[in-house]
């Protein structure tokens, strides 16, 4: 039996171009609700160009990024600066007669103030950088009102309200413990900063055991946590307690380990001699920095950064805080500024963490290109630990949490033993 | 001013070491013997020894009291950790203590006379001169006696192989 011919079918006809929809008014008072933003980056991802408010944003991007450079340039670097303020204060003191070590006592203080600052401010920008990226990565806007740019302020206003915040302490807390706890996380990690070389010639500390002086420091900050999970007299942060001193102490070692092979090549525990090894260019376009190393190199600074991630109790390490499980672990308990001094150490250590990569691996403020170093060289520090900063938030919103045990076999499995054979290959490297 | 430091961090030392003995608690034992190690390092650090500071910090405080606070943590509720401060063993303990006291006495009149270099040269790089040159074979056979020690601890503390059920719970 035959089939009946069917008739030839149309072609299926192509889906109308994508109109981009029209503005949404409020019926009421007319303001507008939505301007374009239905259709966002999963619908236009084939041609994200296509959208003008894209192109606005990105030349707005590359304006800002310019002026930024621009006036980096105009201010030049940092320490001539520092050097003029240093003569200027010893000159006033000196004409009212004060003996030296009073000039000294001030010049000090003030390098402490810069580095708290950089310690409390940094923050500020972090967590509504961090919000903001979360949200783009989840397709979201994030926080657009408060400030009204982009809702940049909303991280100020996020602080006065945990100001604001009553404290409350259980009544079945160890007090004093309890008390205590914020502040061993937070002090060791603005004691941490000293020695970081901003730039050229620019540190608090410019300390000889630097590099080791700042993992020692940043190694008590487990101690409070501890502090915070025990004396919250609650099972969910003792848990989270005890989970965060297995981990920090577990990744303390490959993190350590894996930037023996920078000390190596540089020879030198001292961060600015770290910075001064990695000066020059191979053929004069590459940077001698030290994660271009062929292998030594490139393993080292992933164990770093890897390991620097688990430090930082963040996602996918975040075991010791496990919201879902947990509760909030260690500082489940604390509310108001107790709980943003937790959160202050945090970003503090992710910062660090980002510039020791910065000074470790991607050679300090030096330029990428002998061209740009007209740019100076705290800029170029800046940026990269921004960079690095930037992973860190990316790693946060794209990776799922590991689970306890393989996290800790991940650790002394494969990390250890990697950053182990990596310093073989560096004196391997060396002797050769 | 070094000097002020020096004594300051001596009398932490000295204060946050009788708070371990003293403290009812066995956790603030513990978190006063971390203030402690922390305060020893201090004193290195005034009498310039930089990098005896920095390795103190990192493996006594960062490490074996974070240990021992993990120790204390795992070994029981709150209300357990209360402890008699004093038992049948105190005469024999202060007779050691009174021993060890006059061996430390004639250590230290030994080398009375020698002050300590103030805000000297910074010491890392005579110290791995001397541990990786002169001394290079000390260093080694006690790496090679810790390296044992570490391989025997493993040993003994391994369980016996555990029943299915239990093989793969995990406490933390």
């Amino acid at each position: 039996m035959s089939q009946p011919e069917a008739a030839p079918k149309p072609a299926p006809a192509k889906p109308a171009p994508a109109k981009y929809p029209d503005p949404v008014y409020n019926t009421q008072n007319g303001r507008l609700l939505m301007r374009d933003t239905r259709y966002w980056p999963t619908d236009l991802w084939k041609n994200p160009w296509a959208l003008p408010s894209y192109r606005k944003a990105a030349v707005l991007l590359a304006a800002l990024l310019l002026g930024a450079a621009a006036i980096a340039t105009g201010v030049g670097e940092l320490s001539r600066w520092g050097d003029l303020l240093k003569q200027t204060l010893d000159g006033f003191l000196d004409g009212k007669g004060f003996p030296t070590l009073v000039g000294a006592g001030v010049w000090t203080l003030i390098k402490v103030l810069i580095v708290l600052h950089i310690v409390i401010i940094s923050p500020i920008f972090l967590v509504w950088w961090e919000r903001k990226i979360s949200a783009h990565i989840q397709t979201r806007l994030g926080p657009m009102n408060v400030g009204g740019w982009h809702g940049w302020a909303q991280t100020i206003a996020d602080g006065i309200k945990l100001l604001l915040k009553e404290d409350v302490t259980p009544t079945v807390a160890d007090r004093w413990v309890h008390r205590l706890a914020p502040v061993v996380v937070t002090a060791p990690a603005i004691l941490a900063f000293a020695p970081v070389t901003f730039g050229q010639d620019l540190s608090a500390a410019d300390i000889d055991v630097g590099a080791l002086y700042i993992f020692a420091v940043a190694g008590i900050s487990v101690i409070g946590i501890v502090m915070a999970g025990w004396a919250s007299g609650n099972k969910y942060s003792l848990l989270g307690g005890l989970r965060s001193a297995a981990q920090l102490v577990s990744y303390e070692l490959p993190r350590s380990f894996s930037i023996v092979p920078v000390l190596m090549f540089a020879g030198s525990l001292n961060l600015t001699r770290i910075v001064q090894a990695q000066a020059g260019y191979w053929g004069g376009i590459v940077p001698r920095w030290f994660i271009f190393y062929p292998v030594v190199g490139q393993l080292a600074f992933t164990i770093f950064l890897i390991a620097s991630v688990a430090e930082t109790n963040r996602i996918p390490f975040d075991i010791p805080e496990a919201e879902s499980e947990l509760v909030g672990g260690f500082h489940t308990e604390y509310s108001g500024m107790k709980f943003s001094l937790f959160f202050l150490a945090e970003y503090a250590y992710v910062l660090l963490a980002s510039f020791l990569a910065a000074t470790f691996f991607l050679g300090g403020g030096a330029p990428p290109l002998p061209v740009l170093g007209f740019i100076p060289s705290w800029a170029w520090f800046l940026t990269k630990a921004l960079a690095v900063v930037f992973c860190f938030l990316w790693f946060r919103w794209t990776f799922p949490r590991f689970r306890v045990d393989r996290l800790m076999d991940f650790n002394w499995k494969f990390l250890l033993p990697w950053s182990f054979a990596n310093i073989a290959f560096a004196g391997l490297y060396l002797l050769w | 001013m070094a000097e002020l430091a020096f004594y300051c961090l001596a009398a932490v030392t000295l204060l946050s070491a009788l708070g371990v003995v003293l403290f009812r608690n066995a956790l603030h034992s513990a978190l006063s013997l971390g203030l402690c190690l922390a305060g020893v390092a201090g004193v290195f650090a005034s009498l310039s020894a930089d990098f005896l500071f920095a390795s103190q910090i990192l493996i006594y405080v960062g490490g074996v009291a974070v240990l021992i606070l993990f120790v204390v943590l795992l070994s029981g509720r709150a209300s357990e950790l209360r402890m008699r401060q004093v038992n049948g063993q105190w005469l024999a303990a202060l007779l050691v203590c009174a021993v060890l006291l006059q061996g430390m006495l004639r250590t230290i009149a030994a080398y009375r006379d020698v002050v300590a270099g103030q805000g000297g040269a910074p010491t890392t790089q005579n110290l791995a001169r001397l541990l990786l040159g002169d001394q290079a074979l000390p260093f080694e056979l006690i790496s090679l006696i810790l390296l044992a020690a570490l391989a025997g601890a493993v040993i003994f503390s391994k369980p016996d192989p555990a029943p299915e059920e239990t093989k793969h719970g995990c406490l933390l």
